[in-house]
């Protein structure tokens, strides 16, 4: 029985998509099974990251209207055999699809897969609520923003009341630089208001939107900041101890690790 | 991290120095035992503690005094319902906005986190006044 995983962050942008991407590719190239969940109906994205676009045929719509059967909507990843994408619609508004009618299709989703990793849209209208319905853990994604910390705030609270627990935090975007100058939310910052564990810092990087453009995950990137950041992730979230890297020579790592000890 | 903060703040809490906090609470009293996210809000109509934080875009309305073991980044409201007596007392004393009954007032612009101690906000002489929380420092710091 594998495990359902919604990636959520309140504010749009931040990078839950790409994050679904890369922890999804991730996992699927460390040979686990996975199942990637595009839940941002009518904002159809994740195929375009995944460079999957042209495959498809049926979308989650259809599974749920059932005009197909949920095998026959699953597009299998050109790179990783074990990594299926179950696309939104486009066409069609988030009012498509019920919050009961995800629990079914989640709990469908986990007896064939280790990991179903759910992208949510932006927002807490039914979007939110459809895209938490059926998970029993979630990944918050915040970038070092007030307004992004807030809303990550918000999104903690909500997916309480939805009884999902212990969220686990990715910082994304992180300017190490800035931080240093003052100018940018820390990482002790973020997890001083949030409370909750991290997974992940993932580093402002131009190779993830070289990567994304050409609909190839960054993970796969043995030479990215990001990539190894995005690695790492994976790895943590698999249940691994993995040090915190140096995104730059600035003391920063061991600001990290104090961090990391701390719990 | 949260949880151990509130852990903390239980420990120092029975024995010796109860008596501090009998002042600010009464049989009407509720207690939150965690933290309030943003977005969600406490009101009562009576004294409220909260064992954890209120942070950013949360608030708590209190027709008394507000008690909070944590910090106070949101917006509170103690003696909601005229009560010019009312007090709010934080770990630490960070709000975004502090009203005591239609009292309203703000943290100031150069905002620097330089108080690490308890502190107590009351109406003294018609104006919103801020001072230690002595007794409640005396305690941390034999802790
Ligand atoms: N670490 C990063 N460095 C640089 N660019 C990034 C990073 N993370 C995300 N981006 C870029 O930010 C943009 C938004 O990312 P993404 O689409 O993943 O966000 P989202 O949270 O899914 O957005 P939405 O709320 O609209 O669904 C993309 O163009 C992406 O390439
Ligand atoms: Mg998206």
């Amino acid at each position: 029985m594998g495990e359902v995983i919604v990636v959520t962050s309140g504010k749009g942008g931040v990078g839950k998509t790409t994050t679904v991407a890369n922890i999804g590719a991730g996992l699927a190239g460390l040979g686990h099974k996975v199942c990637l969940v595009d839940a941002d109906i009518g904002l159809r994205n994740l195929d375009v990251v995944l460079g999957l676009e042209n495959r498809i045929v049926y979308d989650i719509t259809d599974v749920t209207a059932e005009n197909c059967r949920l095998k026959q909507a699953l597009i299998r990843d050109k790179r990783f055999n074990e990594l299926l994408l179950l696309p939104a619609a486009q066409t069609k508004d988030k009012t498509a699809v019920s919050p009961e009618e995800m629990i079914k299709l989640c709990n469908e989703l986990k007896e064939e897969f280790e990991f179903v990793i759910i992208d949510c849209p932006a927002g807490i209208e039914l979007g939110f609520k459809n895209a938490v319905a059926g998970a029993e853990s979630s990944i918050v994604l915040t970038t070092p923003e007030v307004s992004a910390v807030r809303d990550a705030d918000r999104i903690i609270g909500l997916l309480e009341a939805s009884e999902i627990f212990s969220p686990q935090l990715i910082i994304n975007r992180l300017r190490p630089k800035m931080v240093r100058a003052g100018d940018m939310m820390g990482i002790e910052d973020i997890i001083d208001i949030l409370a909750v564990d991290l997974l992940g810092v993932i580093p402002e990087d131009d190779q993830i939107v070289v990567t994304t453009n050409k609909g190839e995950p960054v993970v796969r990137d043995p030479r990215s900041m990001s990539g190894q950041a995005f690695r790492n992730t994976v790895k943590r979230l698999k249940g691994e101890e993995i040090p915190y890297m140096d995104l730059d020579e600035s003391g920063f790592l061991t600001r990290l690790r104090k961090i990391f000890n701390r719990k | 991290m949260s949880q151990s903060k509130q852990e903390k703040s239980l420990v120092k809490f029975p024995g010796t120095g109860a008596d501090d906090f009998e002042q600010y609470t009464d049989e009407n009293t509720v207690l939150i035992q965690r933290t309030l996210r943003s977005g969600q809000t406490i009101r009562y109509n009576g004294n409220v503690v909260i064992l954890g934080d209120v942070n950013p875009g949360a608030e708590v309305v209190a027709a008394g005094n507000c008690i909070v073991m944590g910090v106070l980044r949101g917006v509170v409201h103690a003696g909601a319902s005229g009560n010019e007596d009312a007090a709010v007392i934080a770990f630490r004393l960070r709000p975004t906005q502090l009203r005591i009954a239609n009292h309203i007032t703000r943290a100031p612009e150069d905002e620097n986190d330089t108080t690490f101690f308890p502190e107590i906000a009351k109406i003294k002489d018609g104006v919103v006044t801020i001072e230690m929380f002595s007794t409640f420092n005396d305690r941390q710091i034999r802790n």
